[in-house]
């Protein structure tokens, strides 16, 4: 056992029929690591949850907790908890009797339950809370309960389906923080599953991108977004314009792309692992994209008209429409002093500049 | 305007409840009255129906037989119920559309046509006609009835609460008894009420299906021929009445607590 591999998940699969939910997986998981399985819905990430939960068996592979296998041991004798996407609270109990619910076994007196559950119910912010019914908390309220209940158990790994899927805009940014709080503080290891990409960028020390069944990156949030590895996950977290080429040209850290669309396109991003002739994507994030109303100096610069934008308050979306590409261009601009909220569609013709730095390349897929 | 509407509802109101109510409540009233005639005007008070009830042995066998049907059928029905609305809610069932519509056939065939068919089927395997042959009937008529109200409670069920008691440490049996008994129990309890009530007063199949031993309806069916035997019978109503006053009102209370969890429950 070692904290590098606290949760280690070798080669699992799990099949459904002929459905390969979770296929060939391996990573390892930190201990004390705040940890995101993101992905599409049907990607299996919420299968290979309930295989650390145990509700369902794993067709092949096997998953270590502390150095234990654990496959083949029921769910209640496992060392994880989870918190359910509906939070499941118990509705014919009160909050304390659903915190104090998983404490039966171990045989405490009322004094000792009691006062763990107060504790417990301090640590969630609802002091007094204990006798209401179920029914009388709200949404938020309850998420913090089923936390509490969890915790209360004091798992070696807390498993979280979804846990912020089912709270308004506002609420799920306060308790994203909160959660992430209460994690630093405890210290267990959080293993929590969610299709919300700026969740995962927000909470999590690490995320694995999951698609059809597979791991396909495993890093930290700035890295896969920065400098994502695969077409699918830097489509995923966020969006990105990708030009498809070949490699015409390589070495010293710089790239010369032939594309169809757009003529050549120099790289001198983090990804330079490819050789003169390989089919390749070149991706850059909109926000690289810069929007410029006149030529800019040296004859740089893409010209193009644009064809829709979209506000978005603090910022607009440019679709922007280039001579010889079908798609148009994706350009993300602050709005400041209103400059974005200004910019009309129509006639009007502009130029699109990015650093060489910020033009990634991918493999094709 | 909006006044004149509700004065003609309102009348409308009064006539309805009058007309729903009123003959229920000549039962009571006979029944206190001191003379074996059902008609005005009143004689005077008397309690000597009430004791003529106590005191008439087939009334109080015939009531005895329909209590003791009434709660096996409900258990039966209940138990059978249970299981189908678990079986359509919890599983993939192949045809479980056309199965459902089967089993609830009996709720919409005329109660004599099944009583008619039961009739021929048990005369021709020679089985004897008994309190048992109403409580077949009784069972098939009962189990729709219980399937559907279990299948509304088991549709709202959330089968994260079993998973969440697993996953807090409880054995499947723990979590049967600490969190799915509980949160089907006014689902049974409901179902019971409803298939006591509906074998209790059943006739049509207690009249073609019967034996020797009467039920209470067919027992008071039979005593309407003779004046003298009808008071008592009358007092019976009236405590029945009173009875199922407090049943109903027992059955809404959990209902409404069940109302209030499935609404809990987030599903």
């Amino acid at each position: 056992m070692s904290d590098e591999s606290y949760i280690s998940i070798q080669s699992l699969s799990k099949h459904f029929g002929d459905v390969r939910a979770v296929d060939d997986v391996s990573f390892d998981i930190r201990r004390g690591e705040f940890f995101a399985l993101l992905g599409p819905s049907g990607c299996g990430k919420t299968t290979l949850l309930r295989m650390l939960a145990g509700f369902e068996n794993p067709t092949k592979g096997e998953m270590y907790i502390d150095g234990q296998p654990i496959s083949g041991i029921p769910p209640h004798e496992r060392p994880v908890n989870m918190v359910f996407q509906s939070y499941a609270i118990f509705p014919h109990l009160t909050v304390r009797e659903n915190i104090a619910f998983g404490l039966r076994k171990d045989k405490l007196s009322k004094a000792e339950m009691n006062k763990m559950v107060d504790e417990s119910l301090e640590m969630i912010a609802l002091p007094g809370y204990g006798d209401r019914g179920a029914d009388e908390i709200s949404g938020g309220q309850r998420q913090r309960v089923a936390l509490a209940r969890s915790l209360i158990k004091k798992p070696k790994v807390l498993l979280l389906d979804e846990p912020l899927g089912a709270l308004d805009k506002k609420l799920r940014e306060q308790m994203q923080l909160e959660l992430r709080d209460l994690q630093r503080e405890v210290g267990i290891t959080f293993v929590f599953v969610t299709h919300d990409q700026e969740e995962a960028l927000t909470m999590s020390d690490r995320i694995a991108v999951m698609s059809a069944g597979k791991a396909l990156e495993i890093d930290a949030p700035a890295t896969l977004y920065e400098r994502p590895k695969t077409q699918f996950c830097g489509d995923f977290l966020g969006t990105m314009n990708f030009f498809a080429g070949t490699v015409s040209a390589i070495g010293g850290g710089e790239a010369t792309i032939q594309t169809s669309e757009m003529g050549q396109i120099v790289s001198k991003g983090p990804n330079m692992d490819f050789k003169v002739g390989d089919s390749v994507l070149a991706a850059i994030r909109p926000e690289n994209v810069e929007v410029s109303m006149s030529q800019p100096e040296g004859g740089k610069g893409l010209q193009g008209k644009i064809r829709a934008s979209a506000f978005l308050g603090d910022r607009a979306h440019l679709y922007v429409n280039v001579e010889g590409r079908e798609e148009p261009v994706l350009s993300a601009m602050q709005n400041l002093g209103g400059t974005a909220s200004r910019m009309g569609g129509g006639e009007q013709v502009l130029w699109l500049t990015w650093s060489d730095e910020s033009m990634i390349l991918l493999p094709a897929t | 305007m909006k006044k004149n509407k509700f004065g003609a509802l309102g009348v409308y109101t009064v006539l309805y409840l009058a007309f729903l109510y009123i003959p229920v409540l000549f039962l009571p009233l006979f029944s206190f009255n001191d003379s074996i005639y059902i008609a005005f005007p009143l004689k005077g008070l008397t309690f000597k129906w009430y004791e003529a009830m106590l005191e008439s042995g087939p009334l109080l066998n015939a009531l005895q037989n329909s209590i003791e049907l009434g709660i096996s059928v409900s258990v039966i029905s209940t138990i059978f119920g249970t299981l189908a609305a678990k079986a359509f809610t919890r599983y993939r069932i192949p045809g479980a559309k056309p199965l459902t519509a089967f089993i609830s056939i009996p709720l919409v065939i005329p109660l004599i046509i099944m009583g008619i068919s039961l009739l021929v089927v048990l005369k021709s395997v020679d089985v004897s006609l008994s309190l048992f042959t109403i409580g077949l009937g009784h069972v098939v008529i009962c189990v729709p009835f219980s399937m559907f109200v279990m299948i509304s409670r088991l549709e709202g069920f959330d089968k994260s609460m079993e998973e969440a008691a697993q996953d807090l440490g409880e054995t499947p049996w723990m979590t049967f008894w600490r969190v799915t008994f509980p949160l089907v129990l006014p689902g049974i309890i409901a179902s019971l009420l409803l298939c006591f009530t509906i074998s209790f007063d059943e006739f049509m199949l207690a009249f073609f299906l019967g034996g020797e031993e009467a039920t209470l309806p067919i027992y008071m069916w039979s005593q309407l021929r003779f004046p003298n035997k009808l008071p008592p019978v009358l007092a019976l109503g009236s405590a029945i009445l009173i009875a199922s006053f407090f049943v109903v009102t027992f059955a809404e209370l959990v209902r409404r607590r069940g109302v209030q969890m499935q609404s809990s429950s987030g599903a």
